[in-house]
């Protein structure tokens, strides 16, 4: 059979199937615009915390006003007494809580260092990891402005000297890679290509699947032949690739956001993700012969692979048994890939393992085709023997 | 026929369904050892980074030796441009630098505030934040240092100059998780997604799998009398929320007693608190479950849909991005499943100490939701029950 025939019967099959065409061209488009949407502003703005102020001076009004002109934060809550503070802050409606202790202007006037205590949610990590970087920085510049002050009232120092005093060493700081450290770039190129990897293995599932809907395991295996039914596989394989291209296309083309690397290495990758994606999944189906029970594997297999992938939290910090298990998922691979193409434009030498890794996936559809060849061989045997089988449950 | 009896063909029903046993205690336990398995190291540590030391003084070396001191931090390579570190990051062999710039140390005599440059690859945010927070931190002690040895020279007593370098000081208290560990941000609260999706899939396999459009309809129903055909739609639903209610209740009290204990994890609500907000998530979630099932025409689906639903709820649950910077119409269509009132509840409660009667908000959300997907589920069943029943 031609190619250009197995696409013509495989697109009339999916134009038949809504829940194909949904799984192949609209569950895509609105998944990536949930996660686009949910991440879309970038950079965390205007988070609340709320303030105990017993001093009530200029200088602690100054440094509540110096919080709240932060981008990050947003003092909109002043509160009377630590304990209605606090419950505002177990509840989650405000992200920390800073006290402004009684005598705060008169001990700064006097040199005597008062202290300030800023209770913030760690609970929330990413969020309250925001929070005590913004509070620290609002307060240092509030409180270098102070200093400035003061060394240029006690002494004749020029102004940039009188900086000099309060700040004896200044620091620049780069987030390379990703300049205004937004969290699009960050967590949207990472989720899409985990729910990427989802629907390539779901809706892999549900194609292989279409046989037995009509026509019993039995009558299915004997059938079909392997090679075959892999061929008809191709056009989906088309479809996924163009899903990845069009995502990578929309974050570094439409949203603009920097891509230093190849396209030619990526989008081969692709290939080579969806691909391996597709043999796991023929694999697991082949083991169980049955489209729920394959489809809550996949789900078991796939789901928790963002955890894996070492995007959040550093693949070299994980214990070696959970890098077993990344090593394992074909998408944490091909985000290693992506990474260095896109981030770093690390030369095709250094991709080559990923490559290589991706591709070794591949030889499970030869374990798939033995698993088929035995049942199929099993089949042939038991027809022979005489009497009609049951449905085989091996699994 | 009887309470009793129904309580039997449900119980065989679920325990006979094997993707559902799959799911649901393959999945849940697997799940309790696989999940937190990437985080049990906690807190990323010990970060390589390089030096560009062009100062070369006695001072740039310590600083070197300061921020070597961190545990944030580990200095691993030494180079001498931007361009060679550039290199080590983009082949992994570090992920940030720090560049002591040339004159530094003169500079800082001359009181001319000299910077210091930190970098941190922003490819990985965690990574990043360790590296950077490890170089901060070396260098104000450092900055600190330096103000108390000038006011020393200026002749003010050391006790009263190492107190002083600061005008006002700011004291953060990491609050609910000091320690600032990743397992113990994102366990409690996917813990009860996972509770939520299994739960989703097995109420929606037992449903479809009964009321689906099948050819298989005489397997089944010889040998299990289609009693969710003859019982009513009342009582079927009334059993089948008890029974899967029950099994998830052991589930849950496995999750947040044995495990979370075994990974040290905050249990701050008493058990009288969490059954107040649980016992409206199981509902809700048994009854939403049955929805789709109901929706769905094939049983394979619901997993497919339960699966896809995952990564958007814990993006949009408010543990991960504030919910303030979340447009409001994904906000309030998050609100619709019951994980989103039950994370941020069970957060609330046994990790920050909050008070079940301050949950009342959140108690009415999932009481709600019982009651939308309760009826909902009703009228569906009540017309799947007709149709089939004119089949046969």
């Amino acid at each position: 059979m031609n190619f250009l025939q197995t696409f013509k019967t495989e697109w009339q099959l999916i134009s038949h199937d809504a829940w194909l065409k949904v799984l192949l061209f609209v569950m895509p488009i609105i998944l990536g615009f949930i996660i686009w949407g949910l991440f879309h502003v970038g950079i965390a703005r205007d988070l609340p915390i709320g303030v105990v102020d017993h001093d009530n001076s200029s200088i602690s009004r100054a440094l509540i006003r110096s919080y709240d002109a932060s981008p990050t934060l947003q003092v909109n809550h002043h509160y009377i007494d630590e304990q209605s503070g606090s419950k505002a802050l177990r509840e989650g409606s405000i992200y920390a809580l800073v006290i402004l202790p009684d005598g705060l202007a008169k001990n700064t006037i006097l040199g005597k260092v008062p202290k300030i205590t800023a209770f913030y949610n760690s609970q929330y990590i990413l969020i309250g990891k925001l929070v005590n970087s913004s509070l620290l920085s609002a307060h240092g510049t509030y409180v270098a402005q102070l200093e400035t002050l003061k060394y240029l009232t006690i002494s004749n120092e020029r102004v940039e000297q009188a900086i000099g005093q309060a700040l004896p060493i200044s620091s620049q700081i780069t987030p390379l890679f990703n300049s205004n450290t937004h969290y699009g770039q960050f967590l949207v190129t990472a989720v899409i290509p985990a729910m990427w990897q989802i629907i390539i293995m779901v809706t892999t599932v549900l194609v292989w699947s279409k046989g037995l809907r009509d026509a019993s395991e039995n009558t299915w295996l004997s059938s079909i032949s392997y090679r075959h039914q892999l061929i008809k596989l191709l056009p989906y394989a088309l479809i996924f690739w163009l899903q990845g291209i069009v995502y990578l296309s929309v974050f570094y083309g439409a949203l603009n956001w920097p891509m230093h690397g190849s396209w030619l290495v990526l989008v081969a990758a692709q290939l080579f993700l969806v691909l391996a994606c597709m043999s796991v999944t023929t694999l697991i189906f082949f083991i169980t012969l049955d489209a729920t029970r394959a489809m809550s594997l996949v789900a078991g297999f796939s789901a928790p692979a963002f955890a894996f992938m070492g995007v959040t939290f550093p693949t070299t910090d994980m214990p070696i048994l959970a890098q077993i298990w990344r090593a394992l998922l074909p998408i944490s691979h091909y985000i290693n890939l992506q990474i260095k193409q896109v981030n770093y434009d690390s030369p095709i030498q250094s991709t080559v393992t990923d490559f290589i890794s991706l591709l070794l996936f591949l030889s499970l559809l030869y374990v798939a085709k033995l698993i088929f060849l035995k049942r199929k061989k099993r089949l042939g045997s038991i027809n022979k023997d005489g009497p009609a089988m049951q449905r085989g449950d091996n699994s | 026929m009887t309470w009793k009896q129904l309580l039997i063909r449900e119980f065989n029903a679920v325990f006979s369904n094997i993707p559902l046993l799959v799911t649901v205690f393959g999945g849940v336990i697997i799940y309790s050892f696989l999940y937190p398995l990437p985080y049990t190291n906690q807190i990323p540590k010990a970060q390589s980074i390089a030096v560009i030391n062009l100062d070369g003084s006695q001072l740039s070396r310590a600083i070197e030796r300061m921020a070597n001191n961190t545990p944030q931090i580990n200095i691993t390579k030494k180079v001498f441009t931007i361009d060679q570190a550039k290199t080590l990051l983009t082949s992994g062999k570090i992920t940030g630098f720090l560049m002591i710039p040339k004159h530094f140390y003169r500079d800082l005599l001359l009181e001319k505030s000299p910077p210091l440059i930190f970098a941190g690859d922003a490819s990985y945010f965690l990574v990043y934040g360790t590296v950077i927070e490890g170089l901060v931190r070396s260098t104000s002690t450092l900055a600190a240092q330096v103000k108390v040895s000038r006011m020393v020279m200026k002749g003010e007593n050391v006790a009263l100059a190492s107190s002083q370098y600061t005008a006002i000081e700011l004291n953060l208290k990491p609050t609910f998780n000091a320690s600032l560990g990743y397992l113990n941000y994102i366990v409690p609260a996917v813990f009860v997604l996972i509770l939520h999706q299994t739960l989703l899939i097995a109420s929606g396999l037992l449903t479809s799998g009964q009321f689906e459009n099948h050819r298989k309809a005489d397997l089944i129903s010889s040998h299990n009398d289609s009693y969710w055909l003859v019982n009513s739609v009342g009582r079927i639903l009334f059993v089948r929320s008890l029974l899967l209610s029950l099994i998830y209740l052991v589930l849950f009290m496995f999750y947040f007693g044995y495990s979370f204990q075994s990974y040290g994890i905050n249990r701050l609500a008493s058990i009288s608190d969490l059954m107040t907000l649980v016992i409206p998530f199981l509902l809700s979630v048994v009854f939403l479950g049955t929805v789709i099932g109901l929706l769905i025409p094939r049983k394979e689906l619901v997993t497919v849909v339960v699966l896809l639903s995952s990564l958007p709820l814990v993006f949009s649950a408010g543990f991960i991005w504030p919910t303030s910077n979340i447009p409001t119409i994904l906000n309030v269509i998050a609100q619709l499943s019951p994980s989103t009132p039950a994370i941020s509840g069970f957060l609330r409660l046994n990790q920050m100490g909050d008070t079940i009667d301050n949950l009342i908000q959140l108690r009415v959300q999932l009481w709600s939701l019982v009651l939308l997907y309760g009826m909902t589920s009703y009228v569906l069943m009540q017309k799947k029950q007709r149709e089939h029943s004119a089949v046969y």
